[in-house]
């Protein structure tokens, strides 16, 4: 058995709020595994793959939106572990109810503040 | 620096080792160390593979100089050839390649998380501070940036600045006993030095500080920044710690940063409070000077307001339909309130003689003075011809004489009582009044005149109350000038129905009311309460010549008789009763020679 961490997918055709994440996410304990996709069709395939147990999802994004990402996760039963944090862009605030219809568990407004993200992955790795 | 096992990872390095594999003769085995955890292995597993097992080879993973990982090969012993070590620097080599790449990178976004970190968090100040209206909102807006949080200090507080005095009062605190220790502080001659301090600094190890007399025990290390807008100085932001080193470089910088906002949000506080206290500053002057302009009706403008908020609260909480959609919130309150005080502001332009005109034949001098006069005159002149008719033996000139004294003085004790308006002018009254104006008299040039000019008698015999048809007119000018007025004030939204409020207080429910004519479907509530208030307040001042102070009962009686009149709104009044706010209010302003007791149970519905 090679390794028991946690994954974590970023799924953001943004490079920079990838990395940014990445790096925010890197102060968690247990050293988790952090995945990155650029769009929403590379992000479906890694999560189908790789089944993270918490995914970073963006709305906006080319060849797949957020909402179709997270419908298609929705769909398959077997990754129905996989918790969702939406991030929307200010303004986009009036959608969430359509992403709370195909089954996003957050929402984070952009720019995010990394100590929320932080707080909301421990809670839902339930690590320290 | 971050966890080394970030440089690598393990999904990427796995396939990269899936892809090298085959190059290896068969029967190789292979693992990757890195950052203390084993990332991949391809063949056979075991606890022979490892760095000090005998025939495995060891290539060295390092990070910043020091070795962090390393990559494991074991082949069968007949295998064995020089290009494993190739295979294993080149591998070796691509990984390290990686792992510095990423190293480098991961400062760079170490960096840019940090000014990310900034900007998020500036943002939500931003949105919260200037979304508070009072300095003290903004003042815990900005200490709940430091309480609760992550790295919460232990204690905070800000201080406002008087201008005038440049003296420091504590407005928001945080922290254990921190409204006990904080005005402690200011006392402190470390305070003083602290206040004249433009830039704000960090005092750790307050102990050894020289100005410090240890003053508050809990406080081991300060924080503190004025809030300074363009120079100005309005404040002070103190933060405390228990630790000996409290505050570093970093807490500053997020403390100016926040300050920097909070500062800007103050000012627009402070400048809106100062706005919103001129307005309602103006409405009470003006108040005062038309509740100054006259006399009987001293404090009305000041009652009416009270009557009416208290009918309006009571309105709020009933369940019956017709007040459900009636909400009082503090800006519709502030609405009702200052409509209430403006309600008869059209009042300014209306003469005095005639706001005052408490008896019919007021004007701006009182004709029953000069009326009484002229009986004076005929009385004198009876006696005169008493003396006259005794002179030439007349044996009934007494008898006759003092039967007209009588006649006169019964005559003017009737015009007197008419005068006061306060009976029904009956066609038998307007009779008698003429007949006596019928009568002559002589002034001092000798003419012959009727005993009562034709405008006296026009106003003796108004029907009701004590105006006639014209100043009834000039009155009801008032109403409409009230509109005039406010309408022409650009009235902030949340005050649009000022105008509507105090506009409509003297519109009847059957529509028979002034200016407008409006029916009870169009008047708002609280313009129907405007008018229940009024007319109360109205009916029980004590202030009136001519007229005793109305009693409860009496100005009650007098309401319910609108009431079913259509004047006023019938449910409102019922409230009015019901609630007792009648009674609160005459328990609050009325002497207690007026409060009798009311039957409501009589009155209502
Ligand atoms: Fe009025
Ligand atoms: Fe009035």
């Amino acid at each position: 058995m090679i390794t028991q961490n946690a994954k974590i997918a970023i799924v953001d055709d943004e490079v920079h709020i990838r990395a940014l994440l990445e790096q925010t996410l890197e102060d968690l304990e247990g050293e988790p595994e952090i995945l990155t996709a650029s769009n929403g069709a590379e992000g479906l395939a890694l999560i189908e793959s790789e089944r993270p147990q918490l995914v970073f999802l963006d709305v906006m994004m080319p060849l797949m939106n957020g909402y179709d990402v997270c419908a298609a996760v929705r769909k398959n039963p077997e990754l129905a572990a996989t918790t969702i944090v939406m991030l929307t862009a200010k303004g986009q605030e009036s959608d969430r109810v359509h992403g709370l219809e195909v089954g996003v568990n957050y929402f984070m407004t952009k720019p995010f503040d990394p100590d929320e993200i932080l707080d909301l992955a421990r809670k839902i790795l339930q690590v320290p | 620096m971050s966890k080394p096992a970030a440089y690598l990872k393990p999904t990427w390095a796995r396939r990269q080792l899936e892809l090298a594999y085959p190059l290896l003769p068969a029967g190789a085995r292979v693992a990757l160390w890195f950052g203390g955890k084993r990332l991949a292995a391809m063949g056979e597993d075991g606890p022979d593979l490892s760095e000090d097992a005998a025939g495995v080879q060891t290539f060295p993973l390092t990070l910043e100089g020091k070795m962090r990982g390393m990559l494991l090969l074991r082949l069968p012993p007949e295998a064995a050839s020089a290009a494993e070590g190739i295979w294993g620097d080149f591998l070796v080599h691509s990984l390290q390649g990686v792992i510095e790449a990423e190293h480098a990178r991961h400062s760079v976004a170490q960096e840019a998380l940090a000014s990310y970190r900034e900007m998020a968090l500036l943002q939500r100040a931003v949105t919260e501070l200037n979304h508070s209206l009072k300095p003290a909102a903004v003042a815990a807006s900005l200490l709940k940036e430091f309480d609760g949080r992550k790295n919460a200090t232990d204690f905070g507080a800000v201080f406002l600045r008087d201008a005038d005095d440049a003296s420091y009062t504590l407005i928001q605190s945080f922290g254990e006993n921190a409204a006990d220790a904080f005005p402690r502080l200011i006392e402190s001659r470390l305070f003083a030095a602290m206040a004249e301090h433009p830039l704000g600094d960090i005092l750790n190890n307050l102990a050894e500080a020289p100005l410090w007399k240890g003053e508050i025990q809990e406080f081991q290390s300060l924080l503190w920044l004025p809030l300074a807008v363009h120079g100005e100085n309005l404040g002070l932001l103190v933060l405390a710690s228990r630790r000996a080193e409290g505050f570093s470089a970093a807490d500053m910088k997020r403390a100016q940063m926040l300050v920097s906002v909070a500062a800007s949000a103050l000012r627009n506080a402070q400048l809106y409070a100062a706005e919103q206290m001129i307005f309602p500053a103006f409405v009470k002057v003006i108040a005062t000077a038309i509740d100054a302009k006259s006399p009987y009706t001293a404090g009305h403008c000041r009652r009416v307001p009270e009557i009416a908020l208290m009918l309006a609260e009571k309105a709020h909480l009933a369940d019956s339909a017709s007040f459900a959609a009636f909400r009082l919130d503090d800006e519709e309150r502030n609405v009702l309130e200052i409509a209430a005080m403006l309600h008869d502001c059209g009042k300014m332009v209306t003469p005095e003689w005639v706001v005052d005109k408490a008896t019919k034949l007021d004007s701006l001098s009182n004709r029953l003075d000069l009326i009484a006069l002229r009986f004076e005159v005929l009385r004198r002149d009876a006696w005169i011809d008493c003396l006259r008719d005794s002179a030439d033996g007349l044996p009934a000139a007494e008898q006759i004489y003092q039967e007209r004294l009588r006649e006169l003085d019964e005559d003017f004790a009737f015009l007197a009582k008419c005068n006061l308006g306060n009976e029904f002018m009956s066609p038998e009254h307007v009779g008698r009044i003429q007949g006596i104006a019928a009568r002559r008299w002589c002034n001092a040039r000798g003419e012959e005149l009727p005993l009562l000019s034709e405008n006296e008698v026009y106003n003796l015999c108004i029907q009701r109350g004590t105006l006639n048809a014209e100043e009834r007119k000039i009155i009801e000018e008032h109403a409409v000038i009230t509109i005039r007025m406010l309408s022409q004030i650009p009235f902030p939204r949340s005050l649009r129905n000022v105008t509507e409020y105090a506009g409509g207080h003297h519109e009847r429910m059957d529509g028979n009311g002034y200016p407008r004519g409006l029916k009870g479907e169009q008047l708002s509530i609280p313009a129907r309460i405007m008018a229940i208030a009024d007319i109360f307040e109205a009916l029980t001042a004590h202030d009136r010549p001519y007229r005793k102070a109305g009693t409860l009962n009496w100005a009650v009686e007098v309401m319910y008789r609108m009431k079913k009149d259509g004047h006023i709104d019938g449910e409102l009044f019922d409230l009015f009763l019901s609630e007792g706010v009648y009674l609160e209010y005459a328990r609050k302003h009325l002497a207690a020679s007026q409060i009798d007791q009311v039957d409501v149970a009589r009155y209502l519905g």
